[in-house]
């Protein structure tokens, strides 16, 4: 009995004692936490940034999102940036985008009428990216500005090369949609 | 003492002095009768393996052989509603065989689950038997016990499904593989438990209050998977079971050997599956294809009737694909999703191939059981195991990582068990005993991406008492049970910079049972369970925190949870006029304080990919009521036929709601006619027990809902009829049996409520299956 008691005693010391050691934290470099679309006028001005930021990913503290005014009658040349902020050093998500062009696209829409986003980057295939675009504002007004990535869509589906989504199908990556003024 | 032969009830062999010189003038004489109501079973087939000689037995039971010749021998006794069961003879004389069979189901009451005496007697439940699990060569262990009542099953897609019992289903249901709770299946609607069910020969499904003996937080039903022991046959035996399924091109592969020697008993058992795509009644459900590899080892050892060795080894691998129009990026996605006719990605292409979303996962078990009889009415049993549970998930992912899991859990289970058995004068049962289970789950980090669940180490230990008494009227039963556990939790936070937040939980648990059975006369008897039960926060209910993919909604636990508690009541109506009828009732309520469940919370939240729902885990006051009704029944020796039905409602009681994912009730009913004379097709083959069947299975509409609780509404009412052929075919010296299947006949569109690729896609739609099983 003596034995039975001295393994007990052993069994319920290794079980006390066993704490669970720390978990290695996972390098999440597949996370985007920052989107910047930067527009400028092409005939030269300031250029106007909007940007949205998530620092620590989804869940925990929200997001910062800043925005920006635009003239009417204007033609911005825009280009996007992608970012992991999560990772030391950033990591340059929009590099990857680019290796996998025919795997995304992005779509742009906005809710203030004759405001155009179209693009001028093309993928492998000759289907656009959205990484580069041209925006073009006619009208005054206030309303919101759309950006959706999405991966693995149907590029060849009627109306997505021209930047219609309703028939891309795929994943949405990003979804973004800033409040925006045309003056 | 010992026999674990729970169909053939009794056999008695006389051998008449009258040995014949000539040595093949032997005859074999035999009654057959209901081990229950002692009465005569006329037309039960019987015949000899070595010969295939076959009779039928008569009206009073009788049956004869004549002129065989001494040697050894294997009679095989059938059955309307009873499983095979083979007698081993040692033939040099005249011999009289008094046999009697027990029915399953319509006998369930003394249907003995693990020995003779468990004190499980009062307990109500039902069984799926070996034949059943062999005729469905091509269903997963979850599929297989879905027509019975008060079963229902959550299903994500058609490779996944986990059984829901009473509305109860993971962290409050638990899975018994070999005696052993079956680790990793708890948390998740996604997870199947990872069980072979051609390693087991029997499935019982406990459905009565609190399952005493077993702990694992059970907050009343237990699934037990069982193999049988090995029968002491000195001849090696085995069989081989095979079916193809045309819904998915299928190809499912068993084998089992085994073979009794006085030095180690042992036996073998491997199962090989493979589809590809399944499809509904209009479209292709790609990359929803599976496989399946899985082998497992039983051994076993006796001393001098007294000490006894059991070494069980196992392991399960899987690979299942997911519809890949489930996989969606945000809400907008879901909606979207909501509104196709045909799912995103459906292409009229079939392929074995499995892309992301899919799981791989392994599951190895192993256990070792000793038993011990001081006396024969006094013994002691210990049991270790160890189950390593590797799951890995895959997502359809950026830059190259969809074949990098987006989630890899490694879990390891040490589970200890140690019971003292003891019987009393005066039908006493005395049975205390010890259970320990040890987890250390842990998160791979090559994902990528933060854990759903964190990396924790838990020990729960529990120590149970309980006292049964039989009279000639009565069973009696009275348990108490206390388990304690410790959770050591490992988190790591989802604010920048990441930091690793620690939590130590410790939780007292208590639960009681008191079970009566009364017969009321011969042929009725009535089952009264009721069981208290607690149950503290499981680590997903506490911690978890994320996105969920697939339902598009952002899972969080919550710290403070306390602990759960359930009073189950339960009351079970046996009828047996005959052995021609059956019915069985029964009523349960259950009712629980703090009942755990995920909430959908008004706050969206806004996250670079879109909004997402907040579902957290919240805690409410419930009930949940229902009644399983089943019956058999018999027409003219060969038509027969069952019915069952499910009716279940579940309510918060504390918001006046329902319950939400409660099982929708259901019916289901099956038709057989049994050609009761071997057919003779030439001189050479013989068509044995030929047997047509029709069923039909339908399911209401879960109504009982508010629109706000869901996405979108409840699929409507459902109704699938099936067919099935089988028949033993007798060739020279072999005996093969046969099955011919048709599932959904109609291909009926239809959706589950409690299927999760319901907002997606269809279900399965027709599905042949051609199934042969030879055994030796």
């Amino acid at each position: 009995m003596k034995i039975f008691k001295l393994l007990f005693a052993a069994f319920v010391l290794t079980l006390s004692s066993c704490e669970k050691k720390d978990p290695e934290i996972p390098n999440e470099e597949e996370v985007i936490t920052t989107l910047i679309y930067t527009l400028t006028p092409s005939g030269g001005g300031t250029a106007v940034e909007m940007k949205f930021q998530d620092l620590d990913g989804d869940g925990g503290d929200a997001p910062t999102i800043t925005t920006g005014k635009l003239m009417k009658n204007t033609t911005y040349n825009g280009t996007l940036v992608l970012m992991n902020e999560l990772v030391t050093p950033t990591e340059d998500i929009t590099e990857e985008l680019k290796e996998e062009d025919k795997d995304h696209q992005f779509f742009f829409s906005s809710t203030i009428s004759d405001l155009l986003v179209s693009y001028t980057d093309q993928d492998a295939d000759g289907n656009p990216i959205g990484v580069e675009t041209t925006l073009t504002s006619t009208n005054a007004g206030s309303g919101n500005l759309s950006i959706t990535l999405k991966h693995k869509p149907n590029k060849t589906a009627s109306g997505v090369s021209t930047g219609d989504i309703s028939n891309a199908g795929g994943e949405t990556d990003i979804e973004i949609t800033f409040s925006i003024d045309v003056e | 003492m010992l026999s674990k032969k729970c169909l053939l009830v009794f056999v008695f062999i006389s051998s008449l002095y009258n040995i014949n010189a000539q040595n093949c003038n032997i005859n074999i004489k035999g009654k057959l009768v209901d081990e229950l109501t002692q009465k005569a079973l006329s037309y039960a087939n019987i015949y000899i393996q070595e010969t295939f000689e076959g009779t039928v037995s008569d009206e009073q039971g009788n049956f004869s052989f004549k002129n065989i010749c001494a040697g050894e021998y294997h009679l095989v006794f059938s059955h309307i509603g009873c499983e095979i069961t083979k007698v081993h003879l040692n033939l040099y004389s005249d011999t009289i065989l008094n046999i009697a069979l027990q029915h399953h189901e319509t006998a369930l009451n003394t249907v003995v689950v693990n020995g003779t005496k468990d004190g499980l007697e009062n307990q109500t439940k039902v069984f799926v038997s070996r034949k059943e699990i062999e005729d469905n060569t091509n269903e997963n262990l979850a599929n297989i016990i879905e027509n019975e009542s008060g079963v229902s099953l959550i299903k994500n897609g058609s490779g996944i499904a986990k059984p829901v019992v009473h509305g109860l289903y993971g962290n409050r249901l638990t899975i018994l593989n070999n005696g052993i709770i079956q680790s990793g299946q708890q948390w998740g609607n996604d997870h199947s438990p990872e069980i072979d069910p051609f390693s087991a020969d029997k499935i019982t499904i406990l459905k009565g209050a609190s399952a005493i003996e077993y702990g694992g937080g059970n907050l009343g039903s237990v699934v037990l998977i069982e193999p049988k022991h090995i029968s002491k046959e000195p001849h090696l035996h085995g069989q081989v079971n095979y079916a193809f399924e045309s819904n998915g091109n299928g190809n499912n592969l068993n084998a089992r050997l085994e073979q009794y020697t006085p030095a180690l008993a042992w036996r073998i058992n491997g199962t090989l599956k493979k589809y590809g795509d399944r499809r509904s009644s209009r479209y292709f459900l790609n990359n929803t294809g599976s496989e399946e590899a899985n082998i497992s080892i039983q051994l076993e050892k006796s001393w001098n009737n007294k000490f006894f060795l059991d070494f069980y080894a196992s392991t399960f691998n899987t690979k299942i694909g997911v519809l890949k129009g489930l996989h969606i990026g945000n809400l907008t996605d879901l909606e979207e999703a909501f509104l196709r006719d045909e799912p995103f990605f459906t292409e009229e292409k079939f392929s074995y191939k499995i892309d992301a979303p899919k799981q791989h996962v392994s599951h190895h078990f192993t256990k070792l059981k000793a038993r011990y009889y001081f006396k024969e009415k006094q013994n002691i049993e210990f049991v270790v195991a160890g189950q390593l549970n590797d799951r890995k998930e895959f997502d359809v992912r950026r830059g190259g990582r969809s074949e990098i899991p987006a989630l890899s859990l490694l879990q390891f289970t040490l589970n200890t068990d140690l019971k003292y058995t003891k019987e009393f004068e005066k039908n006493w049962l005395l049975k205390v005993g010890n259970q320990n289970i040890v987890t250390d789950n842990t998160n791979n980090p090559e994902t990528g991406v933060l854990p759903l669940i964190p990396d924790y180490f838990s020990w729960e230990t529990g120590i149970f008492s309980s006292i049964s008494k039989k009279t000639a009227r009565a069973n009696l039963n009275f348990g108490l049970r206390y388990d304690f556990e410790l959770q050591n939790v490992a988190t790591i936070s989802n604010t920048k910079p990441r930091k690793i937040v620690r939590y130590k939980n410790h939780f007292h648990n208590a639960a009681a049972l008191f079970a009566v059975k009364v017969k009321l006369t011969t042929t009725q008897s009535l089952i009264f369970n009721t069981g208290f039960a607690m149950r503290n926060p499981a680590i997903n209910e506490l911690y978890s925190g994320g996105l969920h993919q697939g339902v598009g909604g952002i899972e969080e636990g919550d710290i403070n949870l306390r602990t759960e508690n359930a009073l189950k009541n339960t009351l079970e109506y046996l009828w047996q006029p005959s052995s021609k009828f059956s019915l069985n009732a029964l009523v349960y309520h259950q009712y629980f304080k703090d009942y755990i469940f995920l909430k959908p919370q008004e706050e969206i939240r806004l996250t670079i990919r879109g909004a997402f729902p907040v579902f957290k885990y919240e805690q409410t006051n419930a009930q949940i009521y229902g009644l399983d009704l089943s019956s058999r029944f018999m027409f003219w020796n060969s038509v027969f036929g069952q019915l069952k039905y499910s009716y279940l409602r579940g309510t918060d009681l504390k918001n006046k709601e329902p319950l939400v994912f409660m099982p929708a009730n259901s019916l289901y009913g099956s038709l057989a006619y049994r050609v009761l004379k071997p057919i003779k097709i030439s001189k050479k083959i013989k068509l044995d027990a030929l047997e047509f069947e029709v069923n039909n299975r339908f399911v209401f509409k879960q109504t009982n809902l508010i629109a706000e609780q869901d996405f979108v509404a409840a699929p409507a009412a459902y109704n699938l009829l099936g067919l099935k052929v089988s028949t033993n075919i007798i060739f020279k010296k072999y005996k093969v049996r046969f099955i011919a299947k048709a599932e959904n006949v109609l291909n009926t569109r239809y959706r589950d409520y409690l299927n999760r690729q319901r907002y997606f896609a269809d279900d399965t739609g027709i599905s042949l299956t051609l199934g042969i099983n030879f055994k030796f």
